[in-house]
């Protein structure tokens, strides 16, 4: 049973003083010392939703899945996997920037998403602007909830880098 | 096992699961080409050293890599990939600061270090499951598949309808990784529980993509090998 969206906690862009990049070495830290918590909690999982239109107004509709699911995926193309896998890795890498811009936004983080986004979109029919937004789905009780969590501000599409 | 010959094991699998990632970034962003391609150099002078008798070689090679890998949590403001990436890079520094030790007892200290971790890696793991009620009635892998980002697939999700075989899946999962540490009583043990660990890294590979997991992990294999030979 999905429940009604809600939305909450909305932000259009992180706070200035949450822009910050940490340093080479805190990064490292958590490596060197691991807490090896795989799977701990079940957190709130996110989806990255995307509109395209024609004005820099901040869309209420309009919104599609980046990169929904397959139905289903062949015992080979999984076997194929093991050795070749870069587009659901770098998909996995969107989950933890989408994270990241929930639990310590930053400014790289949403700069991440929109490149990825605007490379993928960059042959769309329609649009000029680009938005997205994070719905975090989460069990509560027996329902599963949506939750909008995020929402960036317009950017033009052309001016997105594509690195 | 000798220290050299489970570190050379080691540095080789670790360079080609670094390769294999390498690989995959370079169908990324033309901007983050370089790294890897300079990565993927530096995984060759690795290989090189692992395979001949000039282990210096390695060492640039080591040296490279954990600096080069600096520049990367950079890029990225992380791991790219979580986990994986968090053992590729205590890998990494763990042989390389093994192989600059000053002293013997030190490069062991450094290798041991990392036989060690993989071993937590997998207790902990089980720790915080099954410190959690939702673990132990399997309601917390039913919400894996149900609405985490790493079934691959929709049809993947139906598990979530199948309490009893999640349960079971579940509690294997729970006693497997808490019971990893008593396969360290002896060679043959240890060597019946990384076949295990193994499949369990393939499963997961398979159902959530995780494929960077399964060649790390398995890179590391020969360090707690050495260290279960070098205690027990």
């Amino acid at each position: 049973m999905i429940a009604p969206r809600r939305t909450a906690r909305l932000s259009i862009r992180p706070r200035p003083e949450e822009g910050s990049r940490l340093q080479p070495l805190a990064l490292l830290l958590p490596a060197l010392i691991p807490s090896w918590n795989f799977f701990d909690v079940i957190a709130p999982s996110p989806r990255i939703e995307y509109a395209l239109t024609a004005s820099a107004a901040v869309p209420k509709e309009g919104w599609t899945e980046f990169r929904p699911r397959p139905q289903r995926v062949s015992a080979r193309s999984l076997l194929g996997r093991l050795v070749w896998n870069p587009r659901w890795n770098e998909t996995l890498f969107l989950v933890s920037c989408a994270e990241r811009l929930i639990n310590a936004p930053t400014d790289h983080s949403q700069d991440e998403i929109f490149t990825r986004l605007a490379a993928e979109l960059a042959d769309a029919p329609t649009g000029d602007w680009l938005s997205f937004r994070l719905v975090f789905v989460s069990r509560e009780g027996e329902a599963i909830q949506r939750e909008v969590l995020f929402q960036s501000a317009p950017r033009r599409l052309a001016g997105i880098g594509v690195p | 096992m000798t220290l050299e010959s489970a570190a050379r094991l080691t540095e080789a699998l670790l360079a080609l699961a670094l390769i294999q990632q390498s690989l995959e970034h370079l169908h990324g962003p033309r901007a983050d080409r370089p790294l890897f391609l300079a990565r993927i150099a530096l995984c060759g002078l690795v290989l090189v050293g692992a395979a001949s008798p000039w282990p210096w070689v390695g060492l640039v090679g080591l040296v490279g890599l954990a600096g080069l890998s600096l520049l990367i949590l950079r890029r990225y403001q992380g791991p790219y990939n979580g986990g994986s990436d968090r053992m590729g890079l205590l890998a990494l520094w763990c042989l390389s600061l093994s192989r600059l030790a000053p002293t013997p007892a030190l490069a062991e200290l450094a290798f041991g270090y990392l036989g060690l971790q993989l071993m937590l890696s997998y207790f902990i793991s089980g720790w915080v499951k099954v410190v959690n009620p939702d673990w132990r009635d399997g309601r917390a892998l039913a919400d894996v598949f149900r609405f985490s980002a790493y079934p691959v697939s929709e049809n993947l999700r139906r598990l979530a309808d199948r309490p009893r075989l999640l349960l079971v899946m579940s509690w294997a999962v729970m006693l497997f990784e808490l019971a990893f540490p008593l396969s360290l009583l002896s060679r043959e043990s240890l060597i019946a529980g990384l076949v295990i660990a193994g499949t369990f890294h393939l499963a997961n590979a398979c159902l959530f993509g995780l494929n960077r997991f399964f060649w790390t992990w398995l890179s590391v294999y020969p360090a707690i090998l050495w260290l279960q030979a070098r205690v027990v």
